[in-house]
């Protein structure tokens, strides 16, 4: 990536505290045009709490978070909704609006935020659910639907803004190995497609590395490392490596209530 | 309280008998009383502001199908309810009312009567009480459920105001249908008083109209309107607020709508008080 090209998310010196608890500390991140940045991490190490910081939803106690130019933090509530506006976020549990079917969940964010008419929004919804192969299932309510298909049709509302970032929270929570898989190449497939960056925070090692064109490993709110998979893959940091293996033994279970006693 | 001392698990400590103590935990709990008032406070002002926001750029602030349905569920859907609560109140207190005054002679006195404390009175608040207990809830636990799901946050990431969104058709449904549901509280306990006066106290139905219509001030009824447009929005501005903070799983929602009806139900008293106050202190 060239140097003259701006970053499309950054996080400066970030730390976020939540009274006594620090949950993020010291936190240094760019994520350029058209990465694929995964954020590893131990459950409750603050992934989605970084996903949150990018959206504007949490403020940094100190630093600062960016999304292209405009600093997030410092905007007033009218910018930050239209800055929210070029940002795709598809939740954990996928967030569908439950008394809505997929059809209008995904027109939502159309009708609400732009003056396009009907026949043009509904054009634009087909077109989305068509991307994630989930047209069949349009006048469907959410709670009729499986985990991967709201997952995609999650996917399809977070693309229909045309947004520049598209942040993923765990996609591959809950899902059997093999819809993880459909779920995964469709995020490479559509990234690419739609040239969109995105960033995706979870700890399933097999899904990240396939996703993967960058990543960073998020160990007790701090940035360890930094750098391509086969960069972490050879890791030499003992924290990165016991990640990795998913092994027992290493730094990461020390001093804390999960380790094993035997 | 220096014989409750209560041991605990040290077997050393004491109940608070420190008087600094006991005054700091009065003052905390008075603090966080008013953080909550003021924070209802600015919940209706921002709603306002960024319905305002979206109006000032030419757009409708909310769909009218999302109003109507919400007046459809909370109004419409009230009235049964409303209309007999008051039918059934309305006879009770015009029988109780008109045997102590027929003693005197004075049963005829019992039309205007409950004419009067139901459009002035009664109506609006026998109102307030029902909705916030049918429809404060109603929307406390959609709205909580909503928030602990993540939809409410998907909503504020995709750029669209909850506040806008969620609560404000919620808010003037409300605000837009308490008035017409304290106008049929009204009318329900007058017809009721109009049987029994027929039925107990030989007053035909023209005198009664007469009588009622004597005794009602244009007055009386425009100060029991005001007062339910303004319980509307109470209700809707607690019932949303507490939805919206919900925090802790169904569980937590669960405990927002009980104190939701109880910060309703208690809200619309209190404020029905002041308002009598203010109102006999300035137009007496």
């Amino acid at each position: 990536m060239s140097a003259s090209q701006p970053s499309v998310v950054e996080l400066r010196n970030v730390r976020l505290q939540f009274e006594e608890k620090v949950v993020l500390d010291d936190v240094s991140l760019v994520v350029e045009p058209l990465d694929r940045l995964v954020v590893m991490g131990q459950s409750g190490s603050g992934k989605s709490t970084l996903l949150r910081l990018v959206l504007g939803i949490l403020a940094p106690t100190e630093g600062s978070v960016f999304f292209k130019q405009f600093e997030i933090s410092r905007l007033k509530r009218r910018k930050l909704q239209q800055v929210r506006a070029h940002i795709g976020m598809v939740y954990q549990y996928s967030a569908l609006l439950s008394s809505r079917n997929v059809r209008d969940n995904i027109a939502l964010p159309l009708e609400e935020l732009t003056k396009k008419t009907r026949t043009e929004i509904d054009k634009i919804v087909d077109e989305k659910l068509e991307l994630v192969g989930m047209i069949a299932t349009k006048d469907q309510m959410p709670s009729e639907l499986s985990g991967g298909m709201r997952k995609r049709v999650s996917l399809a509302r977070a693309l229909v803004m045309e947004p520049e970032l598209i942040l993923f929270d765990e996609p591959s929570a809950g899902l059997d190995p093999v819809i993880s898989s459909v779920i995964d190449e469709l995020i490479i497939e559509l990234t690419e497609k739609s040239k969109v960056t995105s960033v995706i925070v979870t700890h399933e090692m097999e899904s990240a590395f396939r996703i993967a064109t960058k990543m960073a490993m998020l160990y007790r709110g701090e940035i360890i490392e930094v750098g391509p998979p086969e960069q972490l893959k050879q890791s030499a940091n003992p924290v990165v490596s016991q990640f990795l293996s998913g092994s027992t033994e290493g730094p990461i279970l020390e001093g804390t209530e999960d380790a094993v006693t035997t | 309280m220096g014989s409750s001392n209560q041991p605990d698990a040290d077997g050393n400590r004491s109940f608070e008998t420190n008087p600094v103590l006991v005054v700091q935990g009065v003052g905390q709990m008075g603090r966080h009383f008013l953080a909550e008032i003021g924070g209802m406070f600015w919940f209706i002002i921002n709603t306002f502001a960024e319905t305002m926001d979206n109006v000032r750029r030419g757009r409708v602030p909310f769909r009218a199908a999302s109003f109507f349905r919400h007046t459809e569920r909370a109004g419409v859907g009230s009235v049964p309810l409303v209309a007999m609560v008051s039918f059934f109140l309305g006879l009770t207190m015009a029988l109780l009312t008109g045997y102590q005054l027929e003693r005197f002679g004075t049963e005829r006195l019992v039309p205007g009567l409950v004419a009067i404390a139901f459009t002035r009175e009664l109506g609006p608040l026998l109102t307030g009480i029902m909705l916030a207990a049918r429809i404060g809830a109603s929307f406390t636990a959609e709205l909580g459920t909503m928030q602990v799901s993540e939809e409410v946050e998907a909503i504020e990431a995709m750029g669209i105001s909850p506040l806008r969104f969620l609560v404000a058709p919620r808010m003037l449904a409300l605000f837009a249908l308490m008035p017409c549901l304290a106008v049929i509280s009204s009318l329900a306990a007058i017809i009721a008083t109009s049987l029994i006066s027929s039925a107990y106290f030989n007053i035909s139905y023209a005198y009664f109209n007469e009588l009622v219509l004597n005794a009602l001030l244009i007055r009386d009824i425009i100060t029991g309107i005001v007062k339910s447009f303004l319980f509307g929005l109470l209700i809707a501005g607690i019932a949303c607020f507490r939805g919206l903070n919900v925090k802790g799983g169904a569980a937590g929602v669960g405990i927002a709508t009980t104190s939701s009806v109880v910060t309703a139900i208690t809200a619309v008293i209190a404020f029905d008080t002041i308002f009598n106050i203010i109102y006999v202190i300035f137009f007496p």
